[in-house]
């Protein structure tokens, strides 16, 4: 018994990317309507916001879900925790406000070329960063952020330390404009989405996933580690210059110290630590839990640094007793409820497979 | 430009390097010992500052006589955070996950600084504040020589603890091998403890010095972990003299662009030399075999 188990392909259930065709139809269905009702709520959530200021509110949280997803396309795949996304952040919104103002394109174009070539600045910087590991992977990217805003505070020409004034790109009232900005977030948002989907899918996934596991072994199975870490790191900081453009299409003017600021990178890596960053919805999840308290937080104690304080606890939290996330760990604790799904699933596969080994010894037998 | 001025700078290059030495040593440690890379050093650096503040303004001592009750109480804070907090992390994903620990520790930092004292800048005045040298036609204001000082002297220390005392000995050996260290019968976990304490008094010397003649304020830390940071990478992670040199050449190239490009862009000589040791030199210039895994 314990030698065919052992011999089996190991029961790989923690995997969340493996289940999705083994589970249950029942599981799988309830998925999809949650998948729909959830997609369903964020559309409704203009007609349902009692007033501008909680509709404005909502495009803060829906351009964190941006971040915060764009982030874990690197953090998520390759485990490495860039805290320097901030620099891509500022970066896409302050590229769409020169190429407005001092190119003359159109907003939308510019917002597009704008991200088109930051993600080309971030290849130098990925091939510098990337070519050392953990913390000094950690300390290149926060430098990039802190090296971006002195640039930017002593850089005449794209404002200086007064920023910058961006033109809004509709003409119509401010709570038409937000519910613009809103669905406009949504949809870069389901973007990020489905790419991260595919990618999860695809063989570029899987090997990502090795180097998050244990790079030197992906390395010598041949997985071309180095192309691949550069590829992600490109392609996330390309989607968060789309949320940072996006970003300053919406709120119309620049202040370098926000647009390149730590606090900004260090949200996008909790909220995708707290929602799980080996799950696709775990960023959007952590978004809407920390984009929201911070909003409240923000409200309720005004100018304090009472948010900052709130936001270091939670990290700290999340870091020491749920590094993985709250949809593993409500996982386990449904689990726990309601009596394990999984064991017997395995228990079940695990017989079976010692049945066919038994056979198949049988055959070979004769 | 003339002489003067030029020599004037090195001067003042020196005496920051010597400030950024003692810090970076500090960062060192805590990196040697549990392989952390310390974010809130500079969060501890700026409440040390804040801790002499309050104790001149309030009970009126003279700054550096607030080290007796700082330098223990980090030095055991070090301790209880290297035993609390960071052995409880995961050892797979110990480097990452200590990163984010520790920022989250200097958020915290900040934003308790923020709700205690306000986000007005803090200056401490004291009756040799204004006061300077004339050396060969460059003015040395006094604080910044007793700044100096304080980190010079602490640096001694900590080398002569480390090279010559058992205790020294062990913790040398604890961050060049831990388990060979171990089978030599060196506790490794409580001497990576009072590592980490070290480390932790080194931000309070060195927030004491900084507190004479800087303008002091809860977001300034930012200003100084980022140019820290850039120390211990060129210098080679892990590696003590290797940060010294590192932190002197720095302080002074900084104090040098200074003349002709002003404080904030000679700022980014730190990251200009971190960027550019990653795509020479990635292991750093000084560091042994500790930095090529970090």
């Amino acid at each position: 018994m314990r030698n065919a188990s052992e011999t089996s392909t190991p029961p790989v259930a923690s995997d969340p990317a493996v289940p999705a065709g083994r589970t249950f139809p029942l599981v799988r269905s309830i998925q999809i309507i949650a998948l729909i009702a959830g997609g369903a709520l964020i559309l409704a959530f203009p007609e349902l916001a009692p007033n501008a200021f909680i509709l404005s509110t909502g495009v803060i949280v829906a351009n964190y879900a941006v971040t915060a997803t764009s982030w874990n396309f690197m953090g998520g795949f390759t485990g490495y925790i860039s805290l320097g996304h901030a620099a891509f952040f500022g970066l896409g919104s302050y590229a769409t406000a020169l190429l407005i103002t001092k190119a003359g394109l159109p907003s939308f174009l510019a917002w597009a070329v704008g991200a088109v070539i930051v993600g080309v600045l971030a290849i130098p910087v990925g091939v510098a960063a990337l070519r050392v590991r953990g913390a000094s992977f950690v300390i290149a990217t926060i430098s990039l952020v802190l090296i971006l805003l002195l640039v930017f505070q002593a850089w005449a020409f794209a404002g200086g330390s007064g920023g910058m004034v961006v033109p809004r790109p509709f003409d119509v009232l401010r709570p038409e404009h937000h519910r613009i900005f809103f669905y406009l977030f949504v949809a870069l948002l389901a973007v990020a989405l489905l790419v991260w989907w595919l990618i999860d899918r695809s063989r570029l996934g899987v090997g990502l996933k090795a180097i998050r596991e244990d790079e030197d072994k992906a390395q010598s199975l041949g997985v071309p580690t180095r192309n691949y870490k550069l590829a992600m790191f490109t392609l996330s900081a390309t989607f968060t210059a789309l949320a940072g453009g996006l970003y300053a299409l919406w709120f119309g003017s620049l202040d370098p110290i926000f647009q390149f600021s730590i606090l900004v990178a260090s949200y996008m890596v909790l909220m995708s630590l707290l929602g799980g960053v080996r799950h696709l919805f775990g960023p959007l999840l952590g978004a809407i839990i920390v984009g929201s308290a911070l909003e409240y937080f923000k409200v309720q104690y005004g100018d304090t640094q009472f948010h900052l304080v709130a936001s270091a606890l939670l990290l700290a939290i999340v870091v020491l007793f749920m590094p993985d996330g709250v949809i593993p760990a409500v996982k386990s604790l449904v689990q726990r409820l309601f009596g394990s799904e999984a064991a017997s699933i395995r228990e079940e596969s695990a017989a079976e497979l010692l049945e066919k080994d038994r056979s198949r010894e049988e055959e070979a037998a004769r | 430009m003339n002489g003067p001025l030029i020599f004037q700078h090195v001067i003042l290059g020196i005496l920051l390097g010597g400030l950024y030495a003692l810090l970076a040593a500090g960062l060192t440690l805590y990196f040697g010992v549990m392989r952390v890379v310390m974010i809130a050093h500079a969060a501890f650096l700026v409440l040390a500052a804040y801790l002499a503040w309050y104790a001149n303004t309030e009970f009126g001592i003279d700054p550096m006589l607030s080290m007796i009750v700082t330098v223990p109480a980090f030095f055991f804070l070090g301790v209880a955070i290297q035993r609390l907090l960071i052995t409880r992390l995961r050892p797979a994903t110990l480097t990452m996950m200590s990163v984010l620990l520790t920022f989250a520790m200097a958020l915290l930092i900040e934003g308790l600084l923020g709700l205690l004292f306000t986000g007005t800048q803090r200056r401490i005045q004291l009756g040799y504040g204004s006061a300077s040298l004339e050396l060969f036609g460059a003015s040395v204001p006094v604080v910044k020589l007793i700044a100096f000082g304080l980190a010079a002297a602490a640096l001694g220390g900590l080398y002569l603890l480390l090279k010559k005392s058992r205790f020294g000995q062990a913790l040398r050996a604890t961050i060049q091998h831990r388990d060979a260290a171990q089978l030599v019968g060196i506790d490794t976990d409580r001497v990576a403890g009072y590592g980490f304490g070290l480390g932790l008094a080194t931000a309070a010397i060195g927030g004491t010095a900084l507190s004479l003649d800087a303008t002091i304020y809860p977001s300034l830390h930012w200003h100084w972990i980022g140019p820290l940071m850039a120390i211990i990478v060129v210098g080679g992670l892990g590696s003590i003299p290797g940060a010294a040199i590192a932190a002197m050449v720095l302080g002074v190239t900084q104090s040098m662009l200074q003349i002709p490009m002003g404080t904030t862009w000679a700022q980014t000589v730190f990251y200009i030399a971190l960027f550019g040791t990653l795509m020479l030199r990635p292991q750093g210039f000084f560091g042994g075999r500790l930095a090529q895994r970090f």
